[in-house]
């Protein structure tokens, strides 16, 4: 009997064990899986407050006699990768080095043009620089006066923004706001000298809590520019779709005043709208807007109908709704926009490239009435900006470490290299 | 010129010569602690009183009749990982170690992982870093200590301790060093080193830091194989999950997984031949990923599931009798078992089953029912599977180890033979363990007979009973008993029943050490059951005749002639409460204040009849706070050593002339010049306020320089001049202090002006800058000066600030604050 019991307790105990045993083992197995899976796949998202806006820098803009290109050299990343500037006088034929001096250039230059011959350059925080040097020139890039320095430049294209008559500067910063600083002519007219300090003009969320703002869901601002009246227009990304958030500071108060979209497919319109660039070129006001995002992604570009010389809040009402002209929508077809690129007349270019691929297409179109034109198969080069000088040339300027070639297109239909260029970047000032 | 600089090199002459001095003077220190203690334990030992040396004598025989044998997984494990931390503390002297271990092997680990991993390794890097001599002498030294200890403690406290060491300092490795093996992080595999090396030296030291009662339990060894097992499948899992890249020898042109592992091995610095095989395996690999992975993940889930199977409950039929027969205590249960397996281990030996025999008048116990008979087979089916795999195990380890981790330790920086060689020693301690708890069944202990030994010491039949019991499992237990070196040699002699431990055991235990023989040759431990010892030996056999019953039953066939001191003091303690006493010339009397325990003459006498292992133990964790010491010194003081400031940029240069004058306008726009600022010493640079590189980390060295100099800070003025001639505004000045926080440091004056006013000061200084084409930005001399509070020039200092990490900026502040207080106090 006591044998019995006594077996029988420890069969329960062994029991007892095994099942300990098997739990201790599931219980490793599933904390080893786990550990394995989860490092395996795991990937932290940003959350939406912590998303930064960052827009493809490469780009080029003609106005006046000269036409403007800010293309990266040098590495592919990290420290000796440098933005370099470019300037093609009108009726010339080469591309001239005029990437600004004395001030470290890793970080992306932002272009304002003003005049015929005038820029003002924000360069954009890199490395251990966090504010932004902001420097100008009048004479095509050949001398440079500095003025004040903006608290850091956001990761866009259009992060700075001149006013024609050149009294005030307006720049979109990296906290999401535009900052606005009144400037002076540099004694000898070589570019411009500042204030001490840049004001806020108004933050992305200050503008997202207005009516116009409310009428957008505005989440980002993207661009800065000033219509040719002076006044400071911004745009933004939407959260309400079908609508394009630019907006125009007008009789105080902040409006509407981006393009309706009414025009385009219906499935187009229930899609988000971002503006993508906000670019004066004379005395035309183009937008680059992308509706929709993704691989149904499509580009429109939109021209405003500006008047020289109206009032502000006439000008603001006039730009709302119907007094913009759009072009027809670009499908992307999963494709994303690596350039973009600005001639006289509103004309826009701009390269696709498919992510992880190394060719490029690049899509045309001249203006109003116009339809987009795939060009020609780009020519070669880690990376590529399209030009669009004086009298309806295209040009591809095709940057690979410290070579730069420019090419022509001749007939629309096959590029000509016409000329091959060996920056001397200095490989290791900035490590 | 700013930018351009080499950073600091892993093989910095100046650091290297500091380590290799600092090995230099530890080393000579650490012989020394071992030759002073030697020395002192001889003399202590040959000075003694007379007498002492047999109270020596009846302690060791005590002291090791307390002691259970050593297993043999434990040997492995205590041995095996002592010999890799002795060869980890060496590959720690490599010169490259102090500077390139931070950057090159602690910091990359963590890349891949979470980023509070990245936050914890990068503290523990930078606390290296701030200094890198003092951190990497530590740790040679600690891991050569550990391992000492490991090798030399071979039981009681001393070695549990050494366990316990190594566990610790295991896990500090294992966390900071190897980010936590990367288990964080993508890419786990057991192949490229999963869970990280260190963390079987961890498992390694807590299984040697286990009380000796665990040491045979069949829990533990089921759980060493089980947990083997489990590791193992749950590392096939892992190899097997798609999307890791392991089964693609390349991915979209790129290598996959395991290949780019095999290459990195491949490029490091090693014999060509070896580099030329692991080559040879990694295009193998690359060629064919998805058959090699297949193999491994095959290999892993059936060496798992194996072991798994082996150590599953049940299939011990020594620990199945054991726990049906469960004895009051664990600890005594543990120590009857180690008295049975160690008899049958003689018996296997020797082929004394007549032993049995006599000692008992009952036939060597054979299977006696078909179930005992399906169980043994199953057992012995068992053992030839975890055999099985434990040899594939081990052998797939040494592949690994050679064709994937190529050795683990070639490159310079190599800092332990990575997992393969830690995960096959824990494979085999699992398999010896396992294979302990599989052995052949054991007869039972009687209750009455546990009962008896419980009870050993106090009643001379009872221990007689005990002893009987002992003898009937093999005739080495009670040569076991003898705790002199003798034992070995007389085990298996017969005929020793003259000897007068025999009688001293009383009649009862007479047969029985009769039966056995060879104990009797080793009369001291022997009477250490027995009454007649006190004759001779009147400490041993009084706290004998008092201790208990499985002291005198956990005896060893193969005792150590070494004891240890604690194992002693211990035994000391135990017997002040029981009922003999202690020896009259020992410490350890009863009634005796643990204060006189521990006095000098106390320490000493321990010291003097320590065994020698005891002595060299103790050398060792000399050895560890040899290292500590100076680290831990070093680590109290909240600024880097100046010798990383020097490692970039060489000794200051003294000087001996007036400064030149300069009169300028600081960030808020006042008026300042040298000749304003005399009384105070002035610490000068020049800066680019635009600057992306160097000026920043300059600027941050100027400021930690300030905090540095506490009050002397008001003496002091940190100046820099705007060396850029085109961003020369205040505006950039200000921008620059806001910037770098300099805004509000009092003592801080970023001075600027026109071209044509600078120009000239940057002459006078020896400062060139040049403007630099195509977006970089000026090029200028790093400079620093201390000018005098009377306005002359005192030092000239080198200021490029080389690879800017937190340690080289406070080494330059250091640098910066100790050259202003040298003007300060000459002035």
């Amino acid at each position: 009997m006591s044998s019995a019991a006594g077996k029988s307790a420890g069969d329960t105990r062994r029991r007892a064990m095994a099942r300990r045993a098997v739990a201790v083992t599931a219980v490793l197995l599933a904390a080893v899986v786990a550990a394995g899976g989860c490092s395996s796949t795991g990937r932290r998202s940003a959350s939406p407050a912590q998303r930064a806006v960052s827009l493809p820098l490469v780009t080029s803009v003609a106005a006046g006699r000269t036409t403007w290109a800010v293309v990266p050299m040098g590495a592919a990343a990290g420290p000796n990768l440098f933005w370099e500037l470019f300037a093609l006088p009108a009726h010339g034929s080469k591309w001239r080095l005029a990437t600004p001096p004395d001030v470290a250039t890793n970080g992306a230059i932002a272009l304002s043009i003003q005049g015929s011959q005038s820029l003002v350059a924000g360069i954009h925080p890199s490395l251990m620089l966090h504010f932004s040097p902001i420097t100008s020139t009048a004479d095509g890039g050949r001398s440079w006066a500095t003025g004040a320095p903006d608290p850091g430049l956001a990761s866009v294209p259009d992060a700075l923004a001149i006013t024609p008559d050149a009294t005030r500067l307006m720049a979109l910063d990296r906290n999401g706001g535009a900052d606005v600083a009144t400037i002076q002519r540099a004694p000898g007219g070589h570019g411009i000298t500042g204030p001490a300090r840049w004001t806020t003009l108004v933050s992305a969320r200050a503008l997202a809590a207005t009516a116009a703002g409310r009428g957008c869901r505005l989440t980002t601002l993207t661009a800065a520019a000033f219509a040719s009246s002076g006044t400071p227009l911004l745009g933004g990304s939407c959260g309400r779709p079908g609508v394009a958030g630019i907006f125009a500071l007008a009789g105080g108060r902040w409006r509407a005043a981006g393009p309706e979209l009414s025009s385009l497919p219906a499935t187009l319109r229930q899609r988000k709208v971002q503006v993508l660039r906000l670019v004066r070129t004379g005395s035309r006001l183009t937008a680059l807007l992308q509706v929709g995002s993704g691989a149904g992604a499509s580009l429109v570009s939109a021209w405003a109908n500006e008047a020289s010389g109206v009032g502000s809040t006439t000008v603001a009402s006039e730009m709302n709704g119907g007094a913009w002209s759009l072009s027809p929508p670009l499908r992307l077809a999963g494709l994303t926009m690596t350039s973009s690129s600005f001639g006289r007349s509103g004309a826009t270019a701009v390269t696709l490239a498919r992510p992880g691929s190394a060719g490029q297409h690049g899509q045309y179109v001249s203006g109003t009435g116009s339809l987009w034109h795939e060009l020609p198969a780009l020519p070669p080069g880690r990376t590529l900006a399209l030009a669009l000088p004086a009298g309806g040339d295209v040009d591809a300027l095709a940057a690979d470490g410290s070579i730069l070639t420019a090419w022509q297109l001749r007939r629309g239909t096959r590029w000509v290299k016409t000329q091959t260029s060996k920056v001397p970047i200095q490989y290791g000032s900035s490590s | 010129m700013p930018g351009m600089s080499s950073g600091l090199n892993i093989n910095d002459p100046i650091v290297v010569a500091a380590f290799r001095s600092a090995l230099l003077h530890q080393g000579i220190a650490a012989l020394l602690i071992f030759a002073v203690l030697v020395v002192a334990w001889v003399a202590i030992r040959e000075w003694r009183p007379p007498g002492a040396r047999e109270v020596r004598a009846a302690r060791n025989a005590r002291a090791t009749a307390a002691m259970t044998a050593e297993p043999g997984w434990r040997q492995v494990l205590r041995i095996g990982f002592g010999l890799l931390w002795l060869f980890d503390g060496i590959l720690q002297a490599q010169p490259a170690m102090a500077v390139g271990l931070p950057s090159q092997v602690i910091e990359p680990s963590a890349t891949s992982s979470p980023d509070w991993v990245q936050h914890l390794v990068n503290w523990a890097g930078t606390a290296w870093s701030y200094h890198p001599v003092e951190a990497a002498a530590a740790t040679v030294w600690i891991q050569v200590g550990i391992g000492l200890w490991l090798l030399f403690a071979a039981r009681g406290p001393l070695s549990r301790a050494a366990g316990v060491v190594s566990f610790g300092w295991g896990l500090i490795v294992w966390v900071f060093g190897e980010s936590f093996g990367e288990v964080l992080a993508p890419g786990l595999s057991w192949l490229t080193g999963a869970p990280g090396g260190v963390a079987f030296y961890c498992v390694a030291g807590g299984l040697i830091a286990l009380p000796a009662r665990y040491w045979r339990s069949s829990l533990l060894a089921r759980f060493l194989a089980g947990g083997t097992g489990v590791f193992l499948a749950g590392m096939a899992v892992l190899q097997a999950w798609p999307g890791r890249g392991f089964w693609q020898g390349t991915f979209r042109g790129q290598p996959g997984s395991l290949t780019s592992m095999i290459q990195d091995m491949a490029s490091t610095s090693q014999p060509r031949a070896l580099a030329s095989l692991v080559t040879s395996f990694g295009s193998f690999v690359r060629a064919h990923g998805f058959a090699v992975n297949l193999l491994a993940v095959i290999a892993l889930a059936v060496l798992g599931l194996a072991l798994l199977a082996a150590a599953l409950p049940g299939t011990g039929q020594a620990a199945q009798r054991q726990e049906a027969a469960e004895p009051a205590s664990a600890g005594q249960a543990a120590t009857w078992q180690a008295v049975t397996r160690q008899a049958s281990t003689k018996q296997a030996g020797t082929g004394q089953a007549v032993a049995g025999q006599a000692g008992s008048g009952q036939p060597a116990r054979a299977p006696d029912s078909a179930e005992e008979r399906g169980r043994s087979g199953a057992s012995r089916l068992r053992l030839v599977l975890l055999q099985a795999a434990t040899g594939a195990l081990v052998a797939l380890c040494l592949v690994v180890w050679v064709l994937v981790q190529d050795f683990g330790f070639f490159g310079g920086l190599g800092t332990d033979p990575n997992s393969m060689v830690p995960m096959a020693l824990l494979a085999v301690a699992a398999y010896m363990a396992m294979a302990d708890a599989l052995q052949p069944a054991e007869p039972q202990v009687p209750a009455r007979a546990q009962a008896a030994a419980r009870v050993a010491g106090s009643s001379a039949p009872a221990a007689a009973a005990a002893v009987t019991r002992v003898a009937v499992t093999g005739s080495a237990t009670a040569a076991g008993l003898a705790a002199d070196s003798t034992a070995a040699t007389v085990t298996g002699s017969a005929g020793a029943a003259s000897a007068p431990a025999a009688t001293a055991t009383g009649p009862a235990a007479a047969p029985a050490v009769t039966a056995t023989g060879p104990a009797a040759a080793s009369a001291p431990a022997v009477t250490a059951t027995g009454p007649a010892a006190a004759a001779a030996y009147p400490g041993a056999a009084a706290s004998s005749a008092a201790g208990p019953a499985d002291q005198a039953a956990t005896v060893s066939p193969a005792a150590d002639t070494d004891t240890d001191a604690d194992t002693n003091r211990t035994d000391n303690a135990n017997n002040t409460g029981g009922t003999g006493p202690a020896s009259p010339s020992g410490p350890a009397q009863p009634g005796r204040s643990w204060r006189s325990r521990i006095g000098p003459a106390a320490l000493a006498h321990s010291f003097g009849i320590a065994g020698i292992r005891t002595v060299l133990s103790a050398s060792a964790v000399g050895v560890i706070i040899l290292g500590v010491i100076p680290m831990a010194a070093a680590q109290a003081s909240p600024s880097a050593a100046p010798i990383l400031a020097e490692a970039i940029d060489g000794s200051s240069a003294p000087l001996h002339s007036a400064a030149p004058p300069f009169a300028l306008t600081d960030q808020n726009g006042r008026h300042v010049s040298l000749a304003g600022l005399r009384g105070k010493v002035i610490l000068l640079t020049f800066l680019d306020p635009v600057c992306v590189t160097d000026c920043p980390l300059e600027a941050q060295e100027f400021r930690q320089a300030g905090m540095l100099l506490g009050a002397d800070a008001r003496k002091v003025e940190l100046v820099a001049v705007n060396l850029n001639p085109l961003y020369s505004s205040t505006a950039y000045t200000n921008a620059f202090d806001r910037q770098e926080r300099l805004a509000n440091v009092p003592n801080w004056l970023f001075l600027t002006g026109s071209p044509a006013q600078l120009r000239p000061i940057w002459k006078n200084y020896g400062v060139a800058s040049e403007a630099l084409p195509a977006g970089s930005m000026l090029g200028h001399s790093d400079a620093a000066f201390v000018i005098g509070p009377a306005g002359q020039l005192r030092e000239e200092l080198n200021f490029d600030p080389g690879p800017g990490t937190a340690a080289t900026q406070s080494s330059f502040a250091t640098e910066l604050a100790t050259a202003a207080r040298t003007a300060l106090g000459s002035s």
